[in-house]
């Protein structure tokens, strides 16, 4: 497959229940100030198609909500590649992420070899609304921070 | 629920289980968010009763409130990553009855196309990824290889890339036809948003074949794996997977299974039909009993009543998804599924069919059906016709959509103001539809599985295994969320103490 050499940032959630979408938010963001070295989606998938996603890329950013209720909501948590070896995850309907890792590469898959995911910590991701709650939207800089400081350091020109 | 809701629901709860011991299960892998099972146990370790609880998704009735119906397909199909396309084609067809005109003939070929493309991937994705694994890397297989990696250990690198690749390529037909693979945009009251150019035909011929030849070597998968595995069609058929039951289901004018249309047909435990109607009329056969340990309802047949969570035709406890509309119908509407629905009940002793693991065989010939489908769809010369949509001219009022998501018959019913701005919208989705019968499943398994205490993963993946065959899908949302959170067993004494933890 021929690779992409943009970057890509790859955001995930449901913009309909409220801070589950805080990584489209963070993604519209980091779309306008790296127009050109970055290739912005935004999916509510989850597992085996986000293969579809991450395959033509060598560098990728996932961003994303978690409620893993092990810190407070706002909290931003980074994982690498290599994190994913060792832990494990929950998933909807197919793998996570760790599982498609190791499927990709059984298979034989390109991969982004650089790949970093970028989440907050929410509260409660099971509400419909659209906006963002107060806590979210405060942490929001931070997110896209981190994100800004990871793609910078790869390289993407804003 | 609110604060002070949530607090006597947490104290009945309470008191309604002290005095046993608890073992928890969460969360259940592989599914559509988080559902929660609580094993509880009496003195002598054996199970008293388990539940299945399950969070629910807040607040969708007032979120639709004032909005346009014509939204309704794009809203509704963002509540779950999982199943987009049912959602939005329930919708769709909501919004057809809604304004009181029938889908264009070109408009409800190409939603049929999409539709069952939709069912042939989904289905693909839970047998070989979701279910499967189960089955394909074995029931006692460690819990860290009964995944999609599992499998692809079991069968061999090559059928693993043919899984991926044909599940990419048939969302070609999806993203095509609905605008996007994610949330498609093409359902429209009357018809659809966008025609099929016949300079794409030869493409989607290519891939209705191949789609074909897929779902046949995934019949002959899971002979060689699990038909030829004595181990595992004892366990199909064992007591313990086995509910007596109603089944409901969409038919055609013939009978035969309809994933897109048709009307809602309910058997009895003994096979003979019970009631056959249009979807207009499901409150008039449908009602919901509410339970204090758990946020959601339970469906049942309102003219049989509710006698609890039992079996028999003087229970009105009804399942969907794939066996129960294999169950509901006379036979399948295209003839390799019909070949192999009469392989999956000579096997099986007969219909109906009762035993909850068989829904993994089941999903296999709709598979089938679904494929032959579309191979149907993409020769049919009228599919690339150039008018696809009846505009509606009537004063909207009430509307209700039904279609077959892989999970199981999904209504829609949106009331609206003169002006199409919607008042009410009820949903019930196929897992609420199935949620009496799966807390019987998992009650079921867990007393045939726990005794004298003794838990361990492989006993608690049978639990499990109960409850993934309904595929059921909490409407959650979808994330990968790679922070560590394995599988916690907690076995309580009778005051509510840790006896034991068990962390996989």
């Amino acid at each position: 497959m021929k690779k992409f050499q943009k970057t890509l940032v790859l955001a995930l959630g449901n913009d309909i229940l409220g801070d589950d979408g805080v990584a489209f938010h963070a993604a519209r963001i980091l779309s306008a100030e790296f127009p050109g070295s970055v290739d912005v989606m935004e999916t509510g998938e989850a597992g085996l198609p986000l293969l579809d996603f991450l395959e033509p890329y060598t560098k990728a950013l996932i961003l994303d909500a978690a409620a893993t209720g092990k810190c407070p909501a706002g909290t931003i948590l980074r994982w690498d590649r290599d994190d994913f070896r060792r832990c494990v995850a929950p998933s909807q309907h197919a793998a996570g992420l760790p599982h498609i890792l190791e499927l990709a590469e059984r298979l034989g898959m390109a991969f982004p070899g650089e790949l970093q995911v970028v989440c907050m910590e929410v509260r409660d991701p099971t509400v419909f609304r659209e906006t963002l709650t107060a806590e979210a939207e405060q942490a929001l800089p931070a997110m896209v921070n981190m994100a800004r400081e990871i793609l910078t350091g790869w390289g993407c020109q804003d | 629920m609110d604060k002070t809701a949530q607090k006597v629901w947490n104290q009945a709860h309470q008191q309604a289980n002290s005095g046993r011991r608890t073992v928890t299960i969460d969360p259940i892998t592989r599914l559509e968010g988080h559902g929660k099972i609580e094993i509880f146990l009496n003195d002598q370790g054996n199970v008293d009763r388990a539940y299945l609880q399950i969070p629910e998704l807040r607040g969708f009735e007032v979120f639709s409130q004032g909005r346009p119906a014509e939204d309704m397909p794009q809203i509704t199909s963002r509540i779950c990553g999982v199943c987009p396309t049912a959602h939005h084609m329930a919708a769709a067809k909501a919004l057809d009855d809604l304004y009181g005109v029938k889908c264009h003939p070109v408009g409800r070929k190409i939603r049929e196309l999409v539709y069952n493309a939709f069912m042939l991937e989904d289905h693909a994705l839970h047998v070989y990824v979701l279910g499967g694994p189960d089955f394909i890397v074995g029931p006692d297989a460690p819990k860290e290889m009964r995944n999609i990696v599992g499998v692809i250990g079991k069968v061999g690198l090559d059928v693993g890339k043919r899984v991926i690749s044909m599940r990419r390529r048939i969302r070609e037909i999806i993203n095509y036809a609905g605008g996007k693979v994610i949330h498609p945009v093409m359902g429209l009251p009357g018809g659809v948003a966008k025609g099929i150019s016949a300079s794409e035909l030869p493409k989607f011929k290519e891939i209705a074949k191949d789609g074909l030849e897929f779902a046949k070597f995934t019949l002959q998968v899971f002979h060689d794996i699990v038909l030829r595995n004595d181990a595992y069609v004892k366990l199909i058929t064992s007591d313990t997977f086995t509910h007596k039951t109603y089944y409901m289901g969409l038919v055609d004018k013939n009978n035969k299974v309809n994933f897109y249309d048709g009307d809602v047909r309910v058997v009895t435990p003994e096979g003979k039909e019970y009631a056959k109607f249009p979807i207009q009329k499901y409150l008039e056969h449908i009602s919901e009993h509410v339970e204090p340990w758990s946020y959601i309802k339970f469906p049942f047949l309102k003219k049989v009543g509710w006698n609890g969570f039992v079996e028999g035709g003087s229970s009105g406890v009804y399942a969907v998804a794939p066996m129960a509309r294999l169950n509901a119908a006379d036979g399948m509407a295209t003839p390799e599924a019909q070949k192999a629905y009469e392989e999956y009940f000579k096997v099986l002793g007969g219909k109906p069919v009762h035993h909850t693991l068989a829904n993994h065989w089941a999903r296999v010939v709709e598979m089938l059906q679904a494929a032959e489908r579309i191979v149907e769809l993409v020769n049919d010369p009228e599919l690339t016709g150039k008018e696809f949509r009846t505009i509606p001219t009537k004063t909207p009022k009430i509307g209700v959509g039904v279609v077959e998501a892989p999970r199981g018959t999904l209504i829609h019913q949106y009331e609206t103001d003169e002006n199409g701005l919607i008042r009410r919208a009820n949903l019930i989705v196929a897992t609420l539809n199935n949620s009496a019968r799966i807390a019987m499943s998992v009650d079921k398994a867990a007393k045939g599985l726990i005794k004298g205490g003794k838990v361990d993963d492989g006993l608690l993946n049978m639990v499990e295994m109960a409850f993934r065959a309904y595929d059921p899908c909490f409407g959650c949302a979808t994330h990968t969320l790679p922070g560590e959170m394995p599988m916690i067993v907690t076995l309580r004494d009778m005051k509510g103490g840790v006896i034991r933890e068990i962390r996989r």
